[in-house]
């Protein structure tokens, strides 16, 4: 159902408890390759995806993370009803989506990295009216809807020269301009920030960030391979590779779970500290301490900790002991690229 | 109506879009009238026995023969020509997105092939008329009005079997210039089937082109009534009412099989 060019839920759905219902459910999702043979090669098959499940509340961003070819972009097509999976289901708000094809594509948003999917001739603004008559947008509400998206994007100065002269950043707007046409309850990002440069990038996540505010109840996937991006943007992570799930939890509980550095390193800012007076101690689980003078009486403390000991106590309790006072005490976390790689690999390792 | 409008809107602004090649495209309908004037004016103006049945004058036999087979060239040519260009160009990915169902899209994207196509044949039959000396006089307009749209439903059906197929086989012009040669020479485009060899024209009655020439020769260049049409406009619309589902069962199956397999933007 569209009014004003903004897909409702069916009637049906509204008398539900929208919290029991995930706004997006996968379940079980296989996908296999089948090659043909040709001539004289063999015939094959390739797996792309098995047994994903997973499900996103309205109003949840969903990171999918993972290397190059490890299924994002097939798992949002799968959603997105451009391919079938070998097995299992996606439902959108309780609805199977292969039964409900057409309903599903006017709930869905696809923003693809991919900049050629649009009609080089025609202007920014003409490609955009056409899918918006396309999606069934009402013509008013189009020209509106068009002129704020490019106004957003910062694309309403080239909207009337032809597509094939946008850069690679104004095509990537223009994907994004295009998904978001419907203001879709499913927004599917396929690595929407891929071919921009870091001034684009930005803008482009801190207005996906801006969107959740904007449009609460949309049920968002952001499938990505930048991890500063998915530590922003997303509520919940699931790590692919090679088809799997490897993991899936918040940033947090991934960090968690999958920093496998036996130290922690603490920066700790204190006053009228003597020199000399804090110093390592391994076996007490105080690996090293390095002294960076700072202004004034202050100075501020790097402490190496091994991970199961007492050793930030011990040298919280030296300093302390030598009259100075503790400031701040900040632990860093391990960087989050580092705790994927180690994700990655360990899963590597696990694997025959 | 508006979805509609915006194919043909975004078809006819990419073909104005390229200047040079549309001005040409233009100018190649003339040089084609100069083509079919100067081989009527080889064979003579006078009448042949072999064209008898359709007034007996070459060059408004030819005339027509090429008008009408313009038409279902791009009926053959437009649905492919558009699948691959989508599937080259990533749009074809974005279109299917769209809630709007498959046959509607098909159709919408050949508009503006077909007004272009239509404006030619009127063209062509116009300066046939007023140059040419070609005598429409007689002309059941009606008739061949009718023999028109079932040609080109007819012809849009296998055009989008067509589609179907170069969705699967992704490059098919060799087929489809050895089916439009085959299609020349029994379809009784540049000579009446009847002079083929008996056993050719029994291929040639299951050739729809055959019968939409036949049809539309008789109508625009006799004058033929309505009641000895009805067999010809009986044969298209079998062959229309088999085709044209046809043509869309098949187009849906190849893109289920392309959901299935992921080829939608392999090419």
């Amino acid at each position: 159902m569209t009014v004003g060019g903004r897909i409702e839920l069916p009637s049906r759905e509204h008398q539900q408890d929208r919290k029991t219902i995930p706004g997006l459910l996968v379940e079980q999702v296989s996908k296999i390759y089948f090659r043909r043979r040709y001539w004289l090669g063999r015939a094959s098959e390739m797996e792309a995806l098995r047994d994903i499940s997973f499900s996103v509340l309205p109003g949840e961003t969903l990171g999918l993370l993972g290397p190059n070819g490890a299924g994002k972009t097939t798992l949002l097509k799968i959603i997105s009803t451009l391919l079938y999976p070998t097995a299992g289901r996606v439902e959108f708000f309780g609805r199977s989506v292969y039964e409900n094809t057409a309903w599903a594509r006017k709930m869905t948003g696809l923003i693809t990295c991919d900049e050629r999917s649009f009609y080089a001739r025609l202007t920014g603004r003409q490609n955009l009216g056409f899918f918006a008559c396309l999606f069934g947008l009402p013509k008013k509400t189009s020209n509106q809807r068009i002129s704020e998206l490019l106004e957003t994007l910062g694309l309403t100065e080239s909207a009337d020269r032809p597509y094939q002269s946008y850069s690679s950043g104004m095509r990537q707007k223009m994907a994004i301009a295009r998904g978001l046409l419907r203001e879709p309850r499913i927004a599917l990002y396929d690595e929407p920030t891929r071919s921009l440069d870091p001034l684009s990038a930005r803008n482009i996540r801190s207005w996906i960030q801006n969107n959740r505010y904007r449009w609460p109840e949309q049920v968002r996937i952001l499938a990505t391979n930048q991890l500063v991006e998915a530590e922003m943007l997303c509520d919940r992570i699931l790590v692919l590779n090679r088809g799997l799930v490897i993991a899936h939890g918040t940033v947090r509980q991934i960090r968690e779970r999958w920093d496998k550095r036996d130290y922690a390193i603490h920066r700790i800012s204190c006053c009228n500290l003597q020199p000399g007076r804090v110093v390592a101690a391994p076996e007490r689980g105080l690996i090293s301490v390095d002294h960076e003078p700072s202004e004034q009486d202050c100075s501020l403390l790097k402490m190496c900790t091994r991970k199961s000991s007492d050793g930030l106590s011990f040298g919280l309790s030296a300093i302390l002991d030598s009259g100075a006072s503790v400031l701040r005490c900040q632990t860093d976390e391990a960087p989050f690229d580092e705790v994927f790689c180690s994700l990655l690999m360990s899963e590597a390792g696990d694997r025959p | 109506m508006r979805l509609a409008w915006a194919f043909f809107k975004r078809d006819a602004l990419t073909a104005i879009s390229y200047r040079i090649s549309f001005a040409v495209q233009l100018l190649g309908n003339f040089l084609i009238l100069g083509l079919i004037y100067f081989i009527g004016k080889t064979l003579g103006s006078g009448p042949l026995p072999a064209l008898e049945p359709y007034g007996g004058n070459f060059l408004a036999f030819l005339l027509i023969g090429i008008a009408l087979t313009d038409c279902t060239g791009v009926s053959l040519l437009t649905f492919a020509r558009e699948i691959r260009e989508g599937q080259l160009t990533g749009t074809l990915e974005a279109t299917l997105l769209s809630p709007v169902r498959l046959p509607a899209i098909l159709i919408c994207t050949s508009l503006w092939s077909y007004f272009f196509s239509a404006i030619r044949f009127v063209l062509y039959l116009g300066i046939g008329a007023v140059l040419y000396g070609v005598n429409l006089q007689h002309a059941n307009v009606p008739a061949a009005a009718i023999l028109f749209i079932l040609t080109i439903l007819c012809f849009m059906g296998i055009g989008i079997l067509w589609a179907a197929i170069v969705m699967v086989v992704k490059r098919g012009d060799t087929i489809i210039t050895t089916l439009g040669y085959t299609v020349l020479l029994l379809g009784g485009v540049l000579f009446p089937s009847a002079v083929l060899p008996s056993w050719l024209q029994k291929l040639a009655a299951l050739v729809p082109l055959k019968h939409a020439l036949d049809g539309m020769r008789l109508a625009l260049l006799v004058g033929t009534p309505f009641s000895e049409l009805n067999g010809i406009m009986l044969k298209l619309g079998i062959f229309t009412a088999v085709l044209l589902p046809a043509g869309f069962v098949a187009f849906h199956i190849a893109v289920q099989m392309a959901k299935q397999n992921g080829s939608l933007t392999e090419f």
